[in-house]
């Protein structure tokens, strides 16, 4: 076990998510809505797999992917439930939300045994990159064909789903390419196209969720 | 020539900032569209503000119209009858009882013309509810009110049922369009007949007033202020979604034709 000073712990990613975390929780805290809550939740495991994962490496030096195997879990759950919550409205049935979960638990489980726990679920965390993406195309969809007018500069649902929509979209080709990327890269992880590539994703997708947190207030407010 | 693990991982990034490009203009293009959204709403709300005030107008044309009508029966018709009346009443000489009796019969008369006039205008004052009951029904009821003073031979063919829509302020403006268009008729082309056909044609309703006047040159007309009768026609068609064809020429009457889908 190596001494590790907490500056080391301290990230651009985890800066991020506790940031985004903490703004969620100022603003969100009464929120009515259920997926509004349980998302400042989700922020916080986010926050704390990605801490797990790095005292884990950096501490233990040992390898972080069960925390990350576990963490895609609550990713799609929570991602796959708030998408629901944002089609709801526009009568769509929980039943694609079932089918969808029971699929992706197919997947993860048969790629667990493939990989025999020793591997990271690329190709389960790569196809729920693209369903993501999928559902954030439809949602931009749902909302051209929306005869009604809806000021989206000011939507905390507009903003949530553009972030989401930047971050699985801009990780599709280090999915796609992750185990290429994993055995081939020139560089260290800290310095790798990996690396840069997920910070930069995940500035903007906090950036994005934080100020989704902020509409989502305003919203509240004015409709008092 | 194999690629280096190098150049792949180039490759990599490159798509990756391509990846993060598009959605940039993804963006983009839903908040322009919704920016369109939103000034057609715009639109949307201007043309239901402008169809609310010239309705409000229509009305009080409306009303306007029949206490004109109502100002003029009460001076040339039931003035005259009740004066004739008085004059009558004046020249009665109760000696001679051989007259006065016939006098008094004239005076009974008299007054009964005048019971019947006062009870049609109390008739025509109720307009607006006569509207409630229908388009035709109103339009039936001021041809018969311009039958009455035998200027003009009227022909009116109305199609067999009530209204054609459930919208009053669309049946309002229509009603006005064709006040409007007689009185036009009346003050202007020194006519004789008129007719008016209301038809069912393709989802709309087709009103055509023509009459046997001396008609006019539509270009010029529209052209000049004296135009602004024929240009409002237009105008408030084309607000309930409607048009108006007014073709004439000198010498051979002419005809206003509107048609308002349903």
């Amino acid at each position: 076990m190596g001494s590790v000073p907490l500056s080391k712990l301290i990230t651009l990613n985890t800066a991020a998510e506790f940031i985004c975390f903490l703004v969620a929780l100022i603003f969100l805290y009464r929120d009515k809505s259920a997926a509004w809550r349980v998302f400042i939740v989700y922020l916080l495991l986010t926050f704390c797999a990605e801490t797990t994962g790095l005292v884990i490496r950096k501490v233990f030096l040992t390898a972080n992917l069960p925390v990350y195997n576990t963490f895609v879990v609550v990713e799609c759950f929570f991602t796959s439930y708030f998408f629901y919550t944002l089609f709801k409205p526009y009568g769509y049935s929980v039943k694609w939300l079932f089918g969808w979960l029971a699929l992706f638990t197919v997947m993860y489980i048969s790629e667990l045994f493939y990989v025999n726990f020793a591997d990271f679920v690329a190709v389960t965390a790569s196809v729920m990159s693209i369903v993501f993406v999928l559902a954030c195309m439809w949602f931009y969809y749902i909302k051209l064909t929306d005869e009604r007018y809806e000021p989206l500069l000011q939507s905390a649902e507009f903003w949530w789903v553009s972030g989401a929509l930047f971050f699985y979209f801009g990780s599709t080709a280090c999915n796609i390419f992750f185990d290429y990327l994993k055995q081939n890269e020139v560089s260290a992880y800290n310095s790798s196209i990996r690396y840069i590539i997920f910070n930069v994703l995940n500035i903007i997708l906090y950036s994005f969720w934080s100020f989704s947190s902020v509409c989502r207030y305003r919203q509240r407010k004015s409709f008092r | 020539m194999p690629i280096s693990p190098k150049e792949i991982v180039s490759l990599i990034g490159l798509t990756s900032i391509v990846f993060l490009i598009a959605p940039i203009f993804l963006i983009r293009y839903v908040l322009l569209y919704n920016r369109k959204k939103k000034k057609h709403e715009e639109e949307k709300s201007i043309m239901v503000k402008t169809l609310e005030t010239e309705l409000l107008r229509t009305q009080m044309e409306v009303q306007e119209q029949t206490l004109k009508t109502i100002a003029y029966d009460l001076h040339d018709n039931i003035g005259q009858l009740l004066s004739l009346t008085t004059i009558t009443l004046s020249s009665i000489n109760l000696d001679d009882r051989a007259k006065s009796a016939e006098k008094i019969a004239l005076i009974e008369d008299l007054t009964a013309r005048s019971t019947k006039e006062v009870k049609a205008l109390s008739r025509m004052l109720h307009s607006e509810e006569l509207l409630s009951r229908g388009l035709f029904s109103a339009i039936e009821f001021e041809l018969d009110w311009m039958k009455r003073s035998d200027r003009f031979t009227i022909s009116f063919k109305k199609p067999a049922f009530e209204s054609f829509t459930d919208d009053a302020g669309k049946e309002t403006i229509m009603f006005r369009l064709f006040q409007e268009i007689i009185n036009n008729i009346i003050q202007h082309s020194k006519a004789t007949e008129i007719f008016v056909n209301l038809d069912q044609v393709d989802g709309a309703l087709k009103l055509t007033i023509r009459d046997n006047g001396v008609g006019f040159d539509v270009d010029a007309t529209l052209q000049r202020k004296t135009g602004m009768g024929l240009y409002n026609i237009k105008k408030r068609a084309a607000i309930i979604n409607g048009t108006a064809s007014i073709d004439s020429t000198r010498g051979a009457g002419s005809v206003i034709t509107i048609t308002v889908p349903y």
